[in-house]
């Protein structure tokens, strides 16, 4: 009953005319994020969050969570008509999404994946209004011990899951915790690789770090890799002859798919590291292996387009439990989610759900309004995206230069921090030539200040000695609970890039 | 190219882990964690592990003249005029607005930038170039009252 009135509360805040308009504003951002190639909701957040500076906090977070979600909505237009997933929790949209528009029923294809991104974020939003203050309740009793184990299990688990590369993953992270220590020492007040530059005294700024890596080094690799030249010649008209609604055998046949997708992905999403492209690629894999017609697999199966759309939006919900509850981001987009939080001064953890009651729920009740919004946005406004789809990359690439680059200026008036970012983007290009982690890095700035303020107040209370970590239940438990993620992770990825791997040797 | 981005990610490594040992210390007065703690951890950890992705880096290279598959680390073949140009005149944008403010420079950027990647269509080109920056302009400075670069060299007169 507690949760009922306070999701009503939340509602009440959520359902302003001006943050309708954020949250309208920010369900169509998102999507047309997602629709270009190679930039997903990481990229869209870090770009998109020095334009929010200007809002509430709540129309802000908003909007925010918006184009998180709805670049996750937007990301599949492209794998189902132009074969081109929009980022990689979309890869696994291409299996069958593509086969089903050359067979002529892209229309359905679209329509259906609106359907199950929708029952898969609202399944999603309905697991975080029940979890999220059971999660909140549980670690009230986290000390600092814990959250330095939390963070630490944050960062194994992304390494175990980047798989063979996990060398690069490493370094990755440690370059993103060499960052994050630059700065004043809070506890001895010493600068730490500021070289007498007093821009650098209060630390390297997450924002152009974020911008840089995932916005620039992601567009200079589309370049790269030539996306510029590709255009939009491969694109699949939707043929307005043919029957543009799914049938009632395309919801029949898929019922189950989006039940059971909903709560895989959900809980994928929830284990820091995992997330939506390893949910989707899962989804993939347990409904052809479920499925008494698996060599239609591939072949244009509706389930094998249900399947994983509906759990990658699952997990885009299932991130946000460790986000709002512990304070930890188990992905990069919950990692500029988390940046955000913090330029308004809030700070996500246990006690968030209690102190900020009208941001927490408002945000939570906004999350199922915006899935509605997206439903109705995916639906009609198909035609729309198309068009986008058309615009040619190399009139994109420009734009994304000028936005990313004033957007981070607008955040400090730097000029500093806007050359910051002009570096990270050539070293996220480098980074992701070579097989390297930005996602890691991201993570592990934010993460790694936080990481070593736990363990040293850990330390000090214990004395130095390591054994306190030992010697509470909660962080037992946190131990074992990373014990058996690492053991298991790399299986369920295995899953996964086999899955992969099968639909690209069949076609 | 792929082991001289590595070497130099490894001579990052030795620098950090070179002012963590020499200016920061392991312990305060008191005997808590110091400064130099967590960077000490950090740099020889990113030094360590940068040496063994080193070495396998080579090992493949070796595999690789032996007439063996290319690793999976490989970089994928693609384009590196397209890239290192649009990085280029990426930072040629960031010198441009240090001198001539943020209107003026994405002005100049996107008209250079657009006529070197989509030559010929010089009508469009134009309108994206005058009109984008307008609505950035609009966007950033109007509407969400952000801060757009200055100019050192003050072209408008707005």
């Amino acid at each position: 009953m507690d949760i009922f009135s306070d999701l009503v509360m939340g509602l009440s805040v959520a359902i302003t005319p001006i943050n309708l308009v954020y949250l309208l504003a920010g369900a169509m951002v998102g999507m047309v994020v997602g629709v270009i190639p190679g930039f997903g909701p990481s990229a869209g957040l870090a770009i998109l969050l020095p334009v929010t500076f200007g809002m509430d906090p709540v129309g802000a977070i908003m909007m925010l969570a918006a184009i998180y979600y709805g670049a996750m909505y937007g990301g599949t237009i492209t794998s189902i008509l132009l074969n081109t997933p929009g980022e990689s929790a979309t890869v696994a949209s291409t299996f069958d999404g593509f086969p089903l528009a050359k067979k002529g029923r892209a229309g359905p294809a679209l329509v259906m994946q609106a359907v199950a991104s929708f029952v898969g974020g609202t399944v999603g939003v309905i697991l975080i209004t029940i979890l999220a203050p059971l999660f909140s309740q549980v670690s009230r009793s986290f000390g600092p011990p814990e959250y330095f184990l939390l963070a630490a299990m944050g960062m194994l688990t992304l390494i175990v899951m980047i798989g063979t590369n996990w060398k690069l993953g490493v370094v990755s992270a440690l370059i993103g915790f060499a960052l994050g220590t630059v700065g004043v020492d809070l506890e001895t007040g010493q600068g730490r690789y500021t070289f007498g530059s007093a821009e650098l005294i209060g630390g390297i700024y997450f924002i152009p770090i974020a911008i840089g890596l995932f916005g620039l080094g992601e567009l200079f690799y589309a370049f790269y890799s030539g996306l510029h030249k590709t255009g939009s010649g491969g694109i699949i008209q939707i043929d307005k002859k043919a029957r543009f609604w799914p049938d009632a055998q395309d919801f029949i046949s898929t019922r189950w798919t989006m039940a059971r997708h909903s709560v895989l992905g959900f809980v994928v999403g929830v284990i820091p590291g995992a997330g939506a492209t390893i949910a989707s690629l899962m989804a993939y894999s347990t409904e052809r292996s479920l499925s008494k017609t698996p060599e239609k697999f591939g072949q244009g199966e509706m389930a094998g387009l249900v399947a994983p759309e509906t759990a990658n939006n699952a997990a885009s919900s299932g991130a946000m439990i460790p986000l709002l509850t512990l304070g930890i981001p188990g992905s990069a987009s919950t990692a500029v989610l988390l940046a955000a939080f913090m330029l308004w001064g809030l700070r996500p953890g246990p006690l968030f759900m209690e102190q900020n009651p009208e941001l927490a729920w408002g945000l939570i009740a906004s999350m199922y309004l915006g899935n509605m919004v997206l439903l109705a946005i995916s639906v009609f406004a198909i035609p729309l995206f198309v068009q986008l789809i058309k615009v040619p990359y190399r009139i994109l690439g420009p734009a994304v230069v000028v936005i990313c680059t004033l957007g981070t200026f607008s955040v400090n008036a730097s000029f500093v921090e806007t050359y910051l970012m002009f570096a990270a983007g050539i070293v996220g290009f480098f980074m992701r030539l070579y097989g390297f982690s930005p996602a890691a890095l991201v993570l592990a700035l934010v993460l790694g200040p936080l990481a070593e303020e736990a363990l040293r107040q850990t330390l000090t209370i214990s004395r130095g000695s390591f054994g306190i970590f030992l010697e509470r239940p909660a962080s037992l438990w946190i131990i074992g609970v990373t014990v058996v993620l690492v053991l298991i992770l790399p299986l369920l990825g295995r899953i996964g890039s086999k899955a992969g791997r099968a639909e690209k040797a069949g076609g | 190219m792929r082991i001289v981005f590595l070497v130099a990610v490894l001579g990052g490594a030795v620098f950090y882990s070179y002012i963590a040992f020499v200016d920061l210390n392991f312990l305060t007065r008191t005997g808590r964690l110091g400064p130099g703690f967590f960077p000490r951890i950090i740099g020889v950890g990113m030094a360590l592990t940068t040496i063994w992705v080193i070495l396998d880096a080579l090992r493949d290279r070796a595999r690789v003249a032996a007439g063996g598959a290319a690793g999976a680390d490989d970089a994928p073949a693609g384009s590196w005029g397209d890239a290192v140009k649009l990085i280029a005149l990426a930072l040629g944008y960031a010198v441009l607005l240090r001198l001539f403010g943020g209107f003026v420079a994405t002005l100049i950027y996107l008209a250079a930038t657009l006529s070197l990647l989509n030559p010929g269509r010089h009508v469009q080109n134009a309108l994206v170039a005058v009109l984008l920056p307008i609505f950035v302009y609009i966007l950033f400075d109007r509407l969400l009252n952000a801060n757009m670069p200055p100019a050192m060299f003050e072209l408008l007169p707005f």
